[in-house]
């Protein structure tokens, strides 16, 4: 019955992607001219590649050393956040009839709601205090802060699983922490794609948090060398932009290659 | 069963300290300072009490960034989910290649905010004009982030261009759930396309609405990335958000304890409208 | 379970990596920390902080440039973590962290020595403190830079007064060209024109008198209001929707006849265009030519941290800076002037400024003098906006009242 295509919205659809492609049209023209060709045309496909651009801006972020350490940031957050974020939800998802589970699910999420920039400064003093101004702090504060928002997914989440299964594995003498490794925590793994991808993003693509906890110049993240194009004093655009580009890209070519998983991931978790 | 229940503490116990060591102990430290007048940096403060927030509530520049926040907010979680339900309809109709063009748009999520902005800013100051100029347009023959009364719109196009993304796909979702055979009897019974989306998708999806509507509220009255990329607050204060003006003012203007307090202030006002919604909501959706 | 192993894997992976980013070299040499916020100023000090560590093999100094600098380092005296050595401009940040007790005294230093005093009198001024915690090092100037060739082109002159500013800047409308090349979207340049009229016109003392509770900005301004106002008219379409950048563009491809602007955009400008033909004059503030003085500032500062166990290799490192050679060499990148006495700029594009600086007519930015937290470019940003003088004036008022209540 619902076969034939309905070019009308096929039409609008495939306009609307042009207003989310033209932004990033115009990037990667920006970063591939030089300043003489945008005076000509801001908008043609530049005639000649400049390439140097690329190399130019390598240069002046340091952009491999930045990448390394975001990368870094990124998947140890990744990794760390799944596995505790996780467990810490599944023991209140299945408590929440005791008071104490319960208090806590409401003491995580209420963290949400707190402005970062009230804990900024006392957390730049303890992290400077427990030795923490680095990449092994910036992970640990990225994985704690994640709490509040991922208690909320994986509690709604574990609480659809039922808990038959565990109860099962229970009689058969299996350990809580056995349960949960071998039972629930793969049972998990759309939400925990959903969490992941969450948890990549935001950590990957932070700027306030690494900017206040990172002492020394050679542990900055890509969003931190960024902003050498923003300061006061920059007139080349092309650079920058060449910059930009570079900075999104690891992420823009993972979402190329694992697109479909990636918005699976991202849904699967929330239609549960 | 009491030796399972004390491996469920034992899972929370470390994360408990940890977050409270990092974000509870923070937090309530801020609170303390709210109540002094401390600069965020110098050896000596005082108590001052409740003068902080005495001050707040007749400094015309925090009322200033409530009102600009409140409007923002509005404008952009209706945008975003009018928009981003229209779009996941479209995908969600019969079209072709459309696993492409969901792709396509789901692409901002994954980009930086900061970089985003900064890339609208040369697009608002270098290009829009260009298009404004040619079609003779005078409002948009100059940047428009550099006039008092329009940066806002500015500022809410690249949020509502980014923030599209992550609601199209969860309404997307939503509507993926909706089986086909309820369209169809609704189909023989004669309904129009308007009242199948009353009567059948749109009470559906309505959890999908919930979480949308609440998130994007929330995201959009903390904005702040954009802002810093954008216009910095400006022109004068016409764009100032609450969290910029607690930033600035509590780091670059060396008022860390007045804006201490104002964090508190919003704190409690983002908590509260937080669980407004969601009761209003709910409230809501089980009425259906 | 896979997953959780694939997962402990990448952790181990990643543990690895960060394992081997440490290197072993320079052990026991001294360590000194340069933090510096001018990012335009990274590399003249990264050639003569090599310079340096070639000519002192027992001392290592590494330079830090960190975005958002003023940020970093408040989060930085809030870590306990201060910079060694310290380079920033003469700002309010540098006046608190200097009343913080932050700044080790340097009255009694050597490095004094050589410095004009006038500077080191402004130093004083900002901080309000009659020890020296900072070394005046690079100062810079305010004024209008113009186009030449498109002065000579008209048969223009370079202005005296303030009429003949705003006649000159009317010819220069009249024939089809801009006048001045606003760049107001930054609202730290909207400032521009108020920090030379308000010194030039109120006198700075009125900072200090106004932190007495003597006087008004509703008393005292209305003629700086009056004249930011006016420029206004000379500006291009787009005034609020340019920012500096842009300017430095437009102003070195002779878009512009004039440019209000400070001497650090010069090196900007040349690298837009290297043949750009550009002069430097004064701010011609009111009508009396004798009267106008150049604003010029200390632009940056060098200064040692209380704290650092190294005062002794921090002082070294400051004489080397100040040594005439290369000093010399850093204002000559920087386009910037020198605190140190003797050491002259150039440049032919500033030379109008250079009787200025011999007679010592000069006087200091009148924001120096604002508290931070009064936001004074967002005010004027806004002011020249609605163009309300009345309700500006009483905004400085209040505004400066309400910072002065809540300290």
């Amino acid at each position: 019955m619902r076969t034939k295509t309905n070019w009308a919205v096929m039409i609008l659809i495939a306009l609307g992607t042009l207003l989310i492609l033209f932004p990033l049209y115009m990037t990667l023209t920006i970063a591939l001219k030089n300043p003489e060709e945008m005076t000509r045309s801001v908008f043609a496909i530049p005639t000649t590649f400049h390439w140097e651009n690329f190399s130019n801006a390598v240069k002046m972020t340091n952009f491999f050393r930045a990448f390394r350490n975001s990368a870094l940031v990124t998947i140890s957050t990744v990794v760390l956040t799944l596995l505790t974020n996780s467990l810490v939800a599944y023991a209140i998802a299945r408590n929440m009839h005791r008071k104490f589970f319960k208090g806590l699910y409401f003491y995580f999420i209420s963290a949400m709601f707190i402005p970062f920039p009230i804990i900024m400064l006392p957390i730049v003093k303890l992290a400077s205090a427990l030795h923490m101004t680095n990449l092994v702090g910036l992970t640990i504060l990225h994985t704690v802060y994640a709490l509040a928002f991922n208690v909320f997914v994986y509690v709604g989440y574990i609480r659809s699983i039922p808990a038959a299964l565990e109860e099962a594995a229970t009689v058969d003498g299996a350990t809580t922490w056995g349960t949960f490794w071998r039972i629930i925590f793969p049972l998990m793994a759309p939400i925990n794609a959903t969490v992941g991808i969450l948890i990549c993003l935001s950590t990957y693509n932070d700027f306030l948090l690494p900017l206040i906890i990172i002492s020394d110049q050679s542990s900055y993240t890509l969003p931190l060398v960024q902003y050498i194009f923003q300061g006061q004093f920059n007139t080349d655009y092309n650079l920058a932009f060449a910059s930009y580009l570079m900075a999104m890209l690891p992420m823009i070519i993972i979402y190329l290659f694992a697109q479909k998983w990636i918005i699976n991931g991202v849904t699967q978790g929330a239609v549960k | 069963m009491s030796k399972r229940l004390t491996a469920f503490y034992w899972m929370t116990v470390p994360a408990v300290v940890l977050f409270f060591v990092f974000m509870t102990l923070p937090a309530l430290q801020g609170i303390y300072y709210s109540f002094t007048n401390w600069n965020g940096f110098g050896k000596h403060y005082d108590f001052i009490g409740f003068r902080n927030y005495a001050n707040l509530f007749t400094d015309s520049n925090v009322g200033n960034a409530y009102l600009f926040t409140f409007k923002f907010a509005i404008v952009v979680t209706i945008l975003i989910n009018v928009l981003s339900l229209l779009i996941a309809l479209g995908l969600n109709a019969r079209i072709k290649a459309r696993n492409f063009f969901r792709g396509i748009y789901f692409l901002p999520n994954i980009l930086s905010v900061l970089i985003v902005g900064y890339i609208f800013n040369y697009l608002f100051s270098n290009v829009f004009t260009i298009w404004g100029q040619n079609l003779g347009i005078h409002a948009f023959s100059t940047n428009i982030l550099g006039n008092e009364n329009l940066a806002w719109i500015g500022v809410v196009i690249v949020a509502v261009w980014q923030g599209i993304a992550f609601n199209t796909i969860l309404y997307l979702a939503g509507l993926q759930t909706i089986p086909a055979s309820l369209y169809e009897a609704s189909n023989l019974d004669g309904a129009s396309r308007w009242q199948e989306f009353w009567r059948i998708t749109f009470p559906l999806i309505s959890p999908f609405f919930t979480i949308n509507m609440v998130l994007a509220m929330k995201n959009s009255l903390m904005v702040f990335d954009q802002i810093v990329a954008l216009t910095n607050g400006g022109p004068g204060r016409a764009t100032q958000s609450i969290s910029h003006l607690i930033y600035i003012g509590g780091f670059q203007g060396g008022e860390f304890a007045y804006q201490s307090a104002n964090s508190v202030i919003y704190f409690i006002v983002i908590a509260i409208i937080s669980i407004l919604q969601l009761k209003f909501l709910q409230g809501r959706e089980s009425d259906m | 379970m896979k997953m959780g192993r694939i997962l402990l894997a990448c952790l181990l992976l990643a543990s690895m990596l960060t394992a081997c980013g440490n290197n072993g070299e320079n052990a026991g040499k001294v360590k000194l920390e340069f933090f510096q916020n001018k990012p335009e100023a990274k590399g003249s000090f990264d050639k003569l902080v090599a310079k340096f560590n070639a000519s002192h093999p027992g001392i290592q100094v590494t330079q830090v440039n960190p975005p958002d600098a003023e940020t970093v380092l408040k989060t930085r005296v809030v870590k306990n973590d201060i910079p060694d050595v310290i380079g920033m401009g003469a700002t309010d940040t540098y006046s608190i962290l200097a009343q913080s007790d932050i700044f080790a005294d340097l009255t009694q230093s050597k490095l004094v020595e050589s410095i004009d005093p006038n500077y080191i009198k402004m130093l004083k001024d900002v901080t309000g403190l009659s020890k020296i915690t900072g070394i005046p090092y690079a100062t810079n100037a305010n004024g209008i830079m113009y186009n030449k060739d498109i002065f000579k082109k008209l048969g223009l002159s370079v202005p005296k007064t303030w009429d003949e500013l705003i006649a000159t800047a009317q010819k220069v409308k009249d024939s089809g060209i801009i006048p001045f090349y606003f760049t107001y979207k930054d609202d730290w340049q909207t400032n521009l024109p108020f920090n030379a009229l308000a010194p030039n016109l109120v006198g700075i003392d009125f900072f200090k008198q106004r932190r007495e509770n003597q006087v008004t900005f509703q008393e005292k301004f209305r003629e700086v209001a009056e004249k930011q106002l006016k420029l206004l008219d000379y500006g291009h379409g787009d005034n609020f929707g340019k920012t500096y950048a842009d300017g430095n563009r437009a102003f070195a491809r002779g878009e512009s006849a004039m440019y209000i602007q400070g001497s650090w955009a010069i090196p900007e400008i040349r690298k837009s265009n290297p043949n750009a033909n550009i002069g430097f004059f004064p701010f011609p503030t009111g009508n009396d030519p004798d009267k106008n003085k150049l604003i010029s500032g200390v632009d940056t500062l060098l200064t040692i941290s209380e704290s650092t166990k190294h005062k002794k290799e921090a002082e070294e490192f400051i004489a080397f800076l100040l040594e005439p050679d290369n000093i010399g060499q850093y204002i000559k990148e920087q386009t910037a002037f020198s605190a140190v006495k003797g050491v002259t700029q150039d440049d032919p594009a500033v030379a109008e400024l250079q009787p200025y600086f011999k007679a010592g007519r000069v006087v200091d930015f009148a924001d120096h003098y604002i508290p931070a937290a009064v936001q004074l470019n967002s005010i004027v940003q806004g002011f020249l906006q609605n163009r309300n003088i009345d309700a500006y004036l009483k905004t400085l008022d209040t505004e400066w009242d309400k910072v002065q209540s809540r300290k």
